[in-house]
């Protein structure tokens, strides 16, 4: 899976391409855990071309959630494809996290 | 050689001596009355002869002078012994000079006496040299050498019986041995094989020994010839002498030529060290290997065998930052006779010119600019990496103060150093995967054996409900765990969940979802009404959550649904904490459905808060619905073209089997599901719980 940055202004874009299986999620926590993150008022996390989502990959994701809240990064979703959004549907994290259908709605999110 | 041969070999030998002592003072006029004068010469002759051929005998049968490849030790034991030995007499022979000058009646016997003696030590000496002259010239020799060898020993016996034959030997044939001989012995004296094994202090030290050697064979020769001016029946003449002299001469012969063989290899004695030294380093480099030591004293030894063998006055090993099984603290400073300010700069200097990590070799650095700049005193340089087609280890740099002080030969060397110490790296890194490999292969059996452990081996039974169960671990062990209690007041506790990872931490944290279950499914006692007896299904996540804040890794969650379902109210509460949503047939409505409920996933989040997002269901069931339990290594099991079987089949399948007893529903779905999967390998555990209810009969 590739993971492409695209910081614009004070929001970080990461373009997810592939499947987000174990051995990605590695990659996926490098990117995350880069203390230049904190410095964005927003990280949105395009899933458009995102096919897949392992535990692994969830596993990255929720380990970051505390970190980002504490400095005050929001965190958005959007794009998301049906069945990834249906895994997180289920695990309960479209409670927990900002998940929505467009980019428009992430950017005002 | 037996003792009782030895025996008899000294005694003759004593013997023959005794009886040329006789002879000799005979001759001299010594013993007195009848037994003086001139009498045949064969009893000499013959004792003479016979001397010499036991003393031969025995000296050729003591055990191998050479031990291993001590040299030195041979020529020293040879100086010592009978060297030492053999000038005693001499220095015997003087004394009885001066003596005889005092007393002079006492000299013919005297004279003679000493003669004898002497001459007994000289057969000696020869004797033992010639014999280590053989340890010598058949060191390391070809057979063709080996099967010469006792030829020249008989051609030499021959010489023996000339003593014998008094004046019957006719001239051709005494020429045509002496012939003989001088070129067997000039041939077996170019055998010096053994100079070459020694390094140049040992050379000079085996030149004093056979220097040695020679002198002492000189002074006996001087010896002889004024004892026989002095006397004249003392010795016979030269053709009776044969035999001594033809050893005598062999022995100074290779003597002489081994000094001269040592001498004018002294300058080669130094390339020989050389490529010596250069096998060691190798050796030295391989063992390093076997020792199991780590990149770095791989390093380390190559850094110093390459310095020693390329005689550099300056060396760099730029190591390359290594990463996964081989990282360890970088090489402290693989530099010599450079500072890290150089170091920086050789290398900018190399990069600049497009040369990094290649092969190069200079014997006039100040002629690129490039290397003029850099200010170092050095003129030639030798770069080697480390590298295999896939992985760059690092570069060494070879200095020298001189100009064309490379060539050739020297990168052929240092390129056999530099693969010898690839290949160990390589080793070392196939050795570090395969021991980590063998540790997963280890956590996988440790996980296997918990995770099996801890399937619920006895399900409850009661007259109100049907349960079948299936369980299936994949390969690597997944974290699935389902586990029922049977609860006082006809309840049924169902717990099912999912820890995510694999491998013995996930093994862990279901044994652990197992212990909390059992342990909050306790019964309260102070708890006021039955309801809050025990723990509601909310509550028991609630509870969890917090137990696994604390140890939880950072990336794992647990997802679980609880059902306490109770015969006497007829209905169940669950919670479902991020869990597959269960599939439920419903007699009354006649209907398959799934239950949909929100509800976080267990240890997503830590601290307080997680309660706002797990909520209690609850549902009143009736005698003939059916519920299935399940994880998503079902509905995710994928078939060969990559399709998940999903929650649509499961649902189907369900409604053409709800009429069915729980086992047959489990059956029948399990079949299907491994229909389609078609022996597609399983890439988690699958669990499947189906729980029916039934008409019960009244309670007495």
């Amino acid at each position: 899976m590739k993971v492409t940055a695209q910081p614009t202004g004070p929001v970080q874009v990461l373009l997810l391409d592939g499947e987000l299986d174990a051995s990605s999620a590695v990659v996926l926590d490098t990117e995350l855990s880069k203390p230049e993150l904190l410095k964005f008022q927003k990280v949105l996390i395009d899933c458009q071309r995102l096919s897949y989502i392992s535990s692994a990959g969830l596993g990255v994701f929720i380990s970051h959630l505390q970190r980002l809240q504490d400095a005050d990064v929001k965190l958005v979703f959007y794009n998301m494809q049906e069945k990834v959004f249906n895994v997180f549907e289920i695990l309960g994290l479209d409670s927990l996290m900002t998940i929505v259908p467009s980019q428009a709605e992430a950017l005002s999110a | 050689m037996t003792a009782r041969l030895r025996f008899l070999l000294i005694s003759l030998i004593g013997l023959n001596w005794v009886l040329l002592l006789l002879s000799a003072l005979r001759h001299a006029g010594a013993l007195g009355g009848a037994l003086d004068g001139v009498g045949p010469a064969w009893p000499t002759l013959t004792a003479q002869a016979g001397f010499a051929l036991v003393v031969f005998l025995y000296v050729r049968q003591l055990p191998e002078p050479l031990r291993e490849q001590d040299f030195l030790g041979l020529l020293r034991r040879l100086v010592l012994g009978p060297g030492l030995l053999a000038l005693a007499g001499l220095g015997l022979g003087l004394l009885a000079r001066l003596v005889a000058a005092g007393w002079p009646g006492l000299e013919p016997g005297l004279g003679a006496a000493i003669y004898t003696v002497n001459l007994g030590l000289f057969v000696f000496y020869v004797a033992r040299v010639n014999y280590a002259w053989r340890s010598l010239v058949l060191f390391k020799s070809r057979s063709v050498l080996r099967r010469g060898w006792p030829l020249f020993e008989l051609l030499l016996g021959f010489g023996l019986l000339f003593v014998l034959l008094d004046q019957a030997v006719p001239l051709a044939l005494m020429y045509g041995l002496l012939g003989a001989l001088s070129l067997f012995g000039v041939y077996l004296s170019a055998n010096q094989k053994w100079v070459a094994y020694l390094s140049t202090p040992q050379r000079w030290q085996a030149m004093g020994y056979e220097t040695l050697i020679l002198g002492g064979l000189l002074l006996f020769l001087a010896y002889f010839r004024y004892a026989g001016r002095a006397d004249a029946h003392l010795t016979a003449p030269a053709a009776q002498q044969a035999f001594l002299l033809l050893t005598a001469s062999f022995a100074a012969f290779y003597a002489a030529a081994g000094l001269l063989v040592a001498f004018f290899n002294l300058p080669t004695s130094v390339v020989f060290e050389q490529r010596r030294a250069e096998v060691l380093s190798l050796q030295c480099l391989m063992q390093v290997i076997q020792r199991g030591q780590t990149a770095a004293d791989i390093y380390r030894v190559l850094l110093e065998s390459t310095i020693q063998t390329a005689e550099a006055h300056a060396a760099w090993l730029d190591v390359e930052p290594a990463e996964g099984v081989l990282a360890s603290p970088p090489p402290a400073a693989g530099r010599y006779e450079l500072s890290a300010v150089q170091t920086q700069a050789l290398r900018a200097a190399f990069e600049q010119q497009g040369l990094l990590r290649t092969e190069f070799w200079s014997n006039d650095l100040t002629a690129q600019a490039a290397f003029r700049g850099l200010g170092l005193p050095h003129r030639s340089v030798l770069v080697q990496p480390l590298a295999t087609a896939e992985q760059y280890y690092g570069t060494l740099y070879l200095l020298k103060n001189q100009p064309n002080g490379y060539e050739t030969a020297d990168l052929t060397v240092l390129q056999a150093f530099t693969s010898q110490a690839v290949l160990s790296l390589e080793n070392l890194q196939l050795a570090a995967a395969s021991l980590q490999n063998q540790r997963v292969q280890d956590e996988l059996r440790i996980a296997a054996l918990v995770q099996e452990g801890l399937i619920p081996k006895k399900l409850p039974t009661d007259d109100w409900f049907d349960i079948a169960s299936y369980a299936q671990a994949a390969r690597e062990v997944g974290g699935d765990f389902y586990d029922l209690l049977l609860l006082p007041g006809r309840r049924l506790a169902v717990l099912i969940g999912d820890v995510s990872g694999k491998g013995v931490t996930a093994a862990f944290h279901m044994a652990q979802m197992k212990g909390i279950f059992h342990s909050l499914m306790q019964p309260n006692p102070l708890a006021k009404t039955e309801r809050t007896r025990y723990p509601v299904p909310a509550q028991f996540m609630t509870q969890a959550n917090a137990a696994l804040a604390h140890c939880l890794e950072k990336s794992s969650f647990i997802t679980a649904s609880l059902f306490l379902i109770d015969y006497e109210n007829g209905g169940f509460m669950f919670a479902r904490a991020g869990h597959c949503h269960a599939l439920y047939y419903s007699s009354n409505q006649e209907k398959v459905e799934y239950f949909q409920s929100p509800g976080l996933g267990l240890g997503i989040i830590r601290g307080p808060g997680y309660e706002k997002h797990i909520t209690n269901q609850f549902y009143d069931y009736a005698p003939g619905d059916v519920m299935v339990m399940y994880t998503d290594g079902i509905v995710e099991a994928r078939d060969g073209a990559g399709n998940e079987y999903g929650e649509g089949r499961l649902l189907l399948r369900l409604e053409e089997s709800y009429y069915r007893p729980a086992d047959e529903i489990r059956t029948f779905i399990m079949a299907d599901v491994h229909a389609f999967t078609a022996g597609q390998p399983m890439h988690d555990d699958q669990t499947l719980l189906v729980i029916k209810f039934k008409l019960a009969q009244p309670q007495v």
